[in-house]
């Protein structure tokens, strides 16, 4: 075990690796001119790229167009997290695989909610991502599996199984699976800002981060269940809010209640999300003079009017939040945050390559295209 | 008893004469659900113009928010929210009277849903996918709300058809066969008295020279 203060070799050569592998990332350039491409020039651009050029090869006979560029960036995705979770040590590895379980809680549903409502196995395997803990034998096993008794049962060695096996009571009742889903991704946040407690290099900022993303996500979260027609209880917003974040859930239990603009403004104005958010716009609107009271007006305008967040404002808001963790890694080299910082990046170029693929398989403007791609 | 085999007798004569002001006000009162259902045919396709255009409106945004929706979360994302869904959306069909006609009354159950009925997680998604869910109600709703409309034009139109067919089969063939034959068993019945005054006569003629005659 290293002393405290001191940062051990492997942790160093773990951290430069990273650092490494977040350079073979594609660059902005690469963007613009997947951009001008067709799908199959994308599809041929991938298949000449590291990292990818397998995985089209793999898949080119089971699929064709967007969906194969979405099947062979997913598959990149899983192998990729499955190696950085391999060549994490101590702390890392920790965090590594606390963030992966994302990615396990996404499988686990589809299995259970594929075997309740009797989709046939092949569609749902096509549906699996296999980046996180469990692995593709397991995943394979709880397919085979005909009630999802069985197959909670399969999962008994998973950390999540005492959250799973309280939440569940009776296959196939309704609402459960929407329950047990919420109540994973609580745990899982539990878990992501645990290894942030334990002192190590950059963890604090890690927490920060993390708390952040929380309050971001809650508020989002928030907006959702204020655009319901029927107004929600309290009860349905503790079950839905994540507890960890900067601004505790009773902050967002008084703004649900709040039908006035000035109160609402006031209490929105005291959130850490009002600086970010005005940024965030400021950038996507090339505005300058975009300050936080504006920010705050644009809010209480979607919430007065029962609207969903803007998508192209969340993604602002993602744009900005990376870019924050972006400096964080760079300011402490030897620490968690390049971890994170090359696992963020890399789901969002998955997610920018699915997007654009996506949008030009709807045909849809390259201007509109690029307000998705997070950079 | 078929028209060719009424006789030109004054029993004949009535029953025309019934069967003639029968047919009159059958198509008298045709000839006004006609024009009701002509006035109801303006009104519903009018509406169901505005619907369809409606349902294409919505259409193009439900596409537009599911190509959004699969841009950010993937087509993996957006069928995993497919799959959680628990309550299949339907609908129950009633009839309703218009001018005798039978028309579609289509009523929505479960399309529209909360987020809790809808079966997937919140903290698992996002507002994408809320709002590809609620386009597509939406457009659900138009598809249930147009197929009732169209649905109702379409029979309206055949029972239109229909009354036309007897409107123009009494006007044009069963109308004037039957004042035909009114007036032709008129004419014979007229014809035949006056054989008889004719007849009579010739009889008296006949007997007041044989009383001449000693």
């Amino acid at each position: 075990m290293p002393l405290p203060g001191v940062t051990s070799p492997s942790f160093i050569y773990a951290c430069t690796r990273f650092r490494v592998r977040r350079t073979t990332l594609l660059p902005r350039e690469d963007y613009l001119r997947l951009m001008r491409m067709s799908i199959p020039e994308i599809v041929t651009h991938l298949g000449r790229r590291e990292g990818y050029a397998q995985d089209i090869t793999d898949l080119i006979h089971d699929f064709a167009g967007a969906q194969l560029i979405e099947e062979a960036v997913n598959r990149s995705l899983a192998r990729s997290f499955r190696n950085a979770r391999a060549i994490a040590p101590g702390d890392l590895q920790t965090l590594t695989r606390e963030y992966l379980t994302r990615w396990d809680i996404a499988n686990v549903m589809a299995i259970l909610r594929g075997t309740v409502h009797n989709i046939p196995r092949q569609q749902v395997h096509d549906l699996l991502i296999p980046a996180g803990e469990i692995d593709s034998a397991l995943l394979d096993r709880l397919l085979s599996f005909t009630t999802c008794g069985e197959a909670i049962e399969a999962l008994k060695d998973w950390r999540l199984y005492p959250v799973l096996a309280e939440s569940y009571r009776v296959c196939g009742e309704k609402g459960v699976f929407a329950r047990i889903e919420n109540e994973l991704y609580r745990h899982y946040y539990a878990g992501l800002l645990d290894p942030g407690r334990s002192g190590c290099s950059g963890c604090q900022e890690l927490n920060e981060y993390l708390r952040f993303e929380i309050d971001i996500t809650n508020m989002r979260n928030l907006l959702r269940l204020h655009c319901e027609i029927e107004a929600c209880d309290l009860a349905a917003i503790d079950q839905t809010m994540i507890p960890g974040g900067r601004i505790p859930i009773s902050r967002f239990k008084q703004l649900y209640g709040i039908e006035t603009e000035g109160e609402f403004v006031s209490v929105f104005l005291g959130t850490d999300i009002v600086p970010v958010l005005a940024q965030a716009i400021r950038d996507l609107r090339r505005d300058p003079e975009f300050s936080s009271f504006d920010a705050a007006e644009l809010v209480w305008q979607r919430w007065h009017q029962r609207q969903r967040p803007i998508h192209e404002v969340e993604m602002a808001v993602t744009r900005s939040r990376l870019h924050r963790l972006e400096s964080l890694s760079r300011r402490h080299p030897f620490s968690v945050l390049p971890v994170l910082a090359y696992l963020e990046r890399k789901k969002y170029e998955v997610a920018n390559l699915r997007a654009i693929a996506r949008g030009k398989a709807f045909g849809l403007p390259t201007e509109r295209i690029w307000q998705y791609i997070v950079l | 008893m078929p028209v060719d085999e009424i006789k030109p007798t004054r029993a004949g004569l009535l029953l025309v004469r019934r069967r003639l002001a029968l047919a009159e006000r059958i198509h008298r009162l045709l000839a006004m659900k006609l024009d009701g259902m002509m006035l109801e045919l303006v009104k519903l396709t009018d509406r169901t113009a505005l619907r369809r255009r409606e349902l294409e409106e919505k259409y193009t945004g439900a596409r537009e928010t599911v190509a959004v929706a699969t841009m950010m979360e993937g087509a993996t994302g957006v069928l995993l929210a497919a799959l959680s869904v628990e309550i299949t959306p339907t609908f129950t069909a009633r009839q309703k009277n218009v001018f005798g006609v039978c028309l579609p009354d289509l009523e929505p159950v479960m399309v529209k849903k909360t987020l809790d009925q809808r079966g997937y997680g919140i903290l698992g998604t996002s507002s994408v996918i809320d709002d590809a869910a609620n386009a597509y109600e939406d457009l659900l709703e138009a598809i249930i709300a147009s197929a009732e409309l169209e649905g109702g034009v379409k029979r309206l139109l055949n029972d239109i058809e229909r009354t036309r067919r007897r409107v123009n089969a009494l006007e044009l063939k069963v109308i004037p066969e039957l004042t035909e034959l009114h007036r032709s068993i008129e004419d014979q019945r007229d014809e035949m008295e006056r054989q008889d005054l004719v007849r009579l006569r010739r009889i008296k003629k006949i007997k007041a020279k044989r009383a001449e005659k000693p």
